[in-house]
Order: C-alpha cells, then structure tokens, then sequence
C-alpha cells in the first residue's frame, strides 16, 4: 500500500499512483481553493483503461471537488491534468468531455423536461454534429447522424432494460432511474473516462448489485473508471484501487482491503 | 375600408408583429432558458434601423427631427437592417451579459440594459430625435407598388403575416433539430449540458444573436406600419407582455404561443385601446395591465405550463430485428 501526505496539511506531493504510466487520465499535484480553504490539496491520482478507481473519505474530504476539477466544473488552483496525454488542464468542461471525458454529478443532473431517449441522443449529439452551422448547412448529414445515434440510444436503452422509460422525462424518474440515464448518457459519448460522483445513491437495493455488474462490464470494455462513494461495499467490490482523502489530501492508497487496514484511514473516518 | 376593416386589419398586424416577438422569446426563455427580460430593446433597434435607412437624410438640427445615418435605401435593405441590428446589437449586449453569468444575474442585466437603452434614446436627441422619437416612416415595399399601408392595412397584415408564417416554421424546425435539443439541455442543466461536451457560451449567443435578430425583423415590420417610433412604444413593461403571452400559450410550444399572443398582447391589450372609453380617463389603460398581472398570476396558479404545455416528443421505437443481426454498440457499451 502507498500511503501519501498522511498528515493533514502536510505539502508532501503525491504520486499519481501506480500504472500512472499507462494511465489515460492523470492528475498530478491538484490543488483546488475555495476563497482561503484549499478543499483539494496537492492531489495526485490516475485512472488506466479497464480499472476502476474509488475515491473515498469523510465529508468534507474534497472527493466531489477533486471530480470537479478533473471535469473543469471548478478552476484549479494548481496542478496539472491529462488525458490520454493531452494537457487538459486549462480546457473548458465542454473541451474535456470532447477529448472523452464524462462525468456524473453528486445531485443528479438529468435533463428533466427531456425524455430520457432524448437525454441519451442529447448526449452524443453534444458536439459539433449538433451546431447550428451542421443543422442548417449539412441538414443530410444531420439526419443520417440522427438516426445513427438514435439506433445507439435503444441499444444503450435495451442493455440497461430502461427500454420502458424512454418517453419518460427525467424529471418523472426515481432517484435510481436517474443516475442510471446520467451513466447511460456517459456511454453515448463513448468516453476514454468516466467520473462517477456517488453513482448508487438513490439506487434501490435490488439495482444495486446489477449497476455494479454494469460498471464491471464497462470497465471489461476498456473504460476507465472514477467513482466517488460513500458505500464502501460497492467499493470494495468494483474499485481495483482505492484513493482515500481526507481534508483534501489523498491520505492512502491501495487495494480496498489495504486501505481499511490502514491506522490513518481508521482515524480519518473516526474524527 | 371602413372603421371595422381597419380595426380588424390592425389588430391582425399587431397580432403578427407580436407572434415575432413571442417566437423570439420562445425560443430563447422557452428553449434555451434565457430570461431576456431586455427584449424589447432589440425590437426598438430593429425599428429605428429601418425607420433612418426609409427616411431619408436628416435635416439636421434645423430639421423638426434629428437621427443619425439618414438615407433612402430600397426594399429589402429596410427589413434586413432592421434584422442586422437587432442581431448585432445582441451580440454586443451578449457578449457582456450571457458569458460567465447565472441566469438571475443575466436576466437582471438584460432588464438594467433595458433601463439604460430607453434613458440614452431618450435624453441623446442627436440619435433618434430623442423622447419624441421619428415619424414620416414609410412602407418601400408598398411604394414599389405604389401604395401606403394605410388605407391598404390588409395587404400590410397579409405581409406581416407571411413573413410570420416563414420565420414560424423556421424556428420550429430549428428548434426541432439536434441544436434545439442542445438548447434545451441547456435550459434543463447547464453544467450537465457542458459536461456532455455542449459549448454552452455558444449555444446561448447564437440562440440570442438570431431572437435578436427576429426582434429587429419585428420593430421593423411594426414602424413601417404606424410610421413612428418613440421612446414611448418599447417601455420595459412591453417586454412582459410577451413573455405574459408565452407563459399563458405555454412555454416551449409555438402552438401555445400563438394562443398567448393573441389572449394576450392583442386581446387583453390591444382591443380595448379600440374600445369606447368608459370611467375615468386613463381607467382602460391602467385596467390592460392589471388584466396582463392577473392573467400570469392565474395561469401560474392554476395552469403553470400554460395552456398548451410543452410537447412530450416520443421515440419512435426501432424495427424489430434479430439478435443475430444486431451490431455492437460503439464506444464500448
């Protein structure tokens, strides 16, 4: 297990931790202010193809903060962030998600007087295939691209058996539904990356066990995976590996059955 | 043509000039989720940009009105300089006002700049010959054909009309395309809209620039008719009009924006201008407005998406095929 800047408040850097060589997105020494409070600390973290890391920590940790600076929702103070390579760091959130970054919110974030195929379609149509410039000078082309992402939204649909709800608006769903339309609306971008920011709340139970099969099956298909979330045992049984934060700073690192273990991680969630 | 004609013919144009407005405001509050509560101003600009270039040069200040870029240009010109200046007017007011703000703050904006538009206008006489504003507009189209807009008053709502008739199915199918769609994530979630890759700064200028640019259409169309235009015509309070008319007819539906421009603006305003007056002077005046505030007030209560709400779009389910034939999603799904 690493264990990195153990002490809160410590400037230690971090590492992005392992197989950042072959990871497609890296955050190395993110920091992320609020007026004088740094809510992210000298963050370092990386996601590779086909695994799935966990961000976990008490409230207040920085976990969304740190999703939102990945996702350029809020300005970072310092630090870099790569994707695939490329700087993105400086980039508009709507640049990031172009590069193939996708992302969920803490509150869930669905188009809600929109149906959910409209959500879906929405959500691959968000780029230039949508411009006014495309729907007005290439009106051919925008129709057969239509149809090409319709046909993909009832196969995300169908895979997810949300087939019964695509003329539902979002606002009509239940907590589960949504963020289930929030993660089907990431893979119509066909991403490198997904940020899940606590994808199970809301869930009912029974759904649960079949999202995280879904993720699992995601992570099969060579996406990587960057989720936030309270429930430590859908932690433990979809992260690869697990970034514990605590006031901002990445405390450890590990497998989820290293980090519990770990003295700091227990004095973390007990304060 | 007698009284009734005219009455009729009149309220038809107003009909068709406010139908712009409540397009241009559909699309961008009912659509995007911009709150222009300054729309009126684009309408104005749109009105004194076709009234100087059908005018002629201006005297000067020896002349009984003063404005600047005097000149005599045939139609089209009028119309698409109207157009032009709403347009880049609300490129201007936009590119200050819709970038980096919330849409509280945009909206309180647009109403400030509103505020400001009508107390420049009115106080720098130099421009648009101040409070008392320009008269002596003519229709060039008409004078091709050698005829005013009154008595023709018909064959001016014919026009108003069919210029509405092409703008209407225009946006509509804007708003049905894939950049519709856009617009509306955007109104639903802006930080969602842009984590999905929309470039919401974008989005909102464009969908800005072209209501601006219908607006100015609309003051246009609107000045040649009555051959003035003043700082009395396009108070802010005319901006809540149409957007009274698009939460009554319903918001994000052009059918109901058609119902809303003719209860409100033309029914619940417009007629009763036309109607004998009854009470204390200025009594049918004041009771137009109380009867704008209760009828959003009412239709907030009771029918908060308006008469006619906003169209649920259902999917048209795939042709079945076989599991055999089906392809593998892309991306990895």
């Amino acid at each position: 297990m690493s264990a990195a800047n153990l002490v809160p408040g410590s400037s230690t850097r971090s590492s992005p931790g392992p197989g950042a060589a072959d990871a497609v997105l890296v955050a190395q020494d993110v920091v992320v202010s609020y007026g004088g409070v740094r809510a992210v600390d000298q963050v370092s973290v990386s996601v590779e193809r086909g695994a799935i890391v966990g961000i976990i920590g008490p409230n207040g940790a920085g976990k969304s903060s740190l999703l939102a600076a990945l996702g350029g929702q809020v300005k970072r103070s310092g630090g870099a962030i790569t994707l695939g390579g490329q700087d993105i760091a400086g980039m508009l959130p709507h640049e990031r998600a172009r590069l193939g970054l996708a992302r969920t919110f803490q509150t869930t974030s669905e188009f809600g007087r929109m149906t959910v195929f409209e959500n879906l379609i929405t959500a691959a149509e968000g780029d230039k295939g949508a411009s006014l410039k495309a729907v007005v000078l290439h009106p051919r082309q925008t129709r057969e691209r239509e149809q090409a992402v319709a046909a993909r939204a009832w196969e995300v649909l169908r895979r997810f058996e949300m087939e019964p709800t695509a003329d539902l608006y979002g606002r009509e769903l239940s907590g589960g539904q949504r963020r289930l339309v929030e993660i089907m609306r990431c893979l119509m971008r066909s991403p490198q990356v997904m940020l899940l920011d606590e994808p199970m709340v809301g869930v009912a139970p029974h759904l649960t066990g079949k999202l995280i099969d879904d993720l699992r099956q995601i992570r099969a298909d060579g996406l990587g995976i960057m989720i936030v979330e309270h429930a430590l045992e859908v932690v433990r049984q979809l992260c690869d590996r697990v970034v514990v934060m605590a006031f901002g700073k990445v405390i450890a690192s590990g497998s989820f059955e290293e980090v519990v273990q770990d003295k700091t991680v227990q004095a973390a969630y007990l304060t | 043509m007698g009284v009734w004609g005219f009455y009729i013919s009149t309220l038809v144009i107003y009909f068709g000039v406010d139908l712009l407005s409540g397009i241009s405001l559909n699309l961008q509050f009912g659509y995007a989720g911009v709150v222009n509560f300054g729309y009126i101003v684009f309408q104005a600009v749109g009105a004194y940009a076709a009234a100087v270039v059908v005018l002629g040069p201006s005297g000067g200040v020896a002349s009984f009105q003063q404005y600047v870029f005097g000149a005599r240009l045939p139609f089209p010109i009028d119309l698409l300089l109207a157009a032009a200046a709403g347009a880049l007017l609300s490129l201007l007011v936009g590119l200050f006002s819709l970038r980096r703000m919330r849409r509280d703050y945009q909206a309180a904006v647009l109403l400030i700049v509103s505020l400001i538009a009508i107390q420049v206008v009115s106080a720098d006489v130099p421009l648009f010959n101040g409070a008392n504003g320009l008269t002596g507009v003519t229709w060039p189209l008409g004078q091709i054909f050698g005829i005013a807009p009154v008595p023709n008053s018909w064959i001016y709502a014919a026009w108003v009309l069919a210029i509405c008739a092409v703008v209407f199915a225009a946006v509509v199918w804007l708003s049905k395309s894939p950049w519709g769609r856009s617009l509306r994530a955007m109104r639903d979630n802006e930080a969602a809209a842009s984590a999905m890759g929309l470039n919401i700064t974008a989005l909102r200028l464009q969908v800005f620039v072209l209501g601006g640019a219908i607006a100015g259409l609309s003051g246009g169309l609107l000045v040649e008719y009555i051959g003035a235009w003043s700082p009395g015509a396009w108070g802010y309070a005319e901006t809540f009009v149409i957007f009274t008319a698009i939460f009554v007819g319903g918001v994000g539906n052009y059918r109901g924006v058609i119902v809303g421009v003719l209860l409100v603006p033309v029914i619940f305003l417009e007629l009763p201008r036309f109607l004998p007056a009854i009470g204390y002077p200025g009594l049918i005046d004041s009771l137009q407005w109380v009867t704008i505030g209760l009828a959003w007030m009412l239709c907030l209560l009771f029918r908060p998406r308006g008469i006619l709400p906003e169209k649920r779009l259902r999917a048209r389910r795939p042709a079945p095929i076989s599991v055999a034939a089906s392809a593998p999603v892309e991306g990895g799904v």
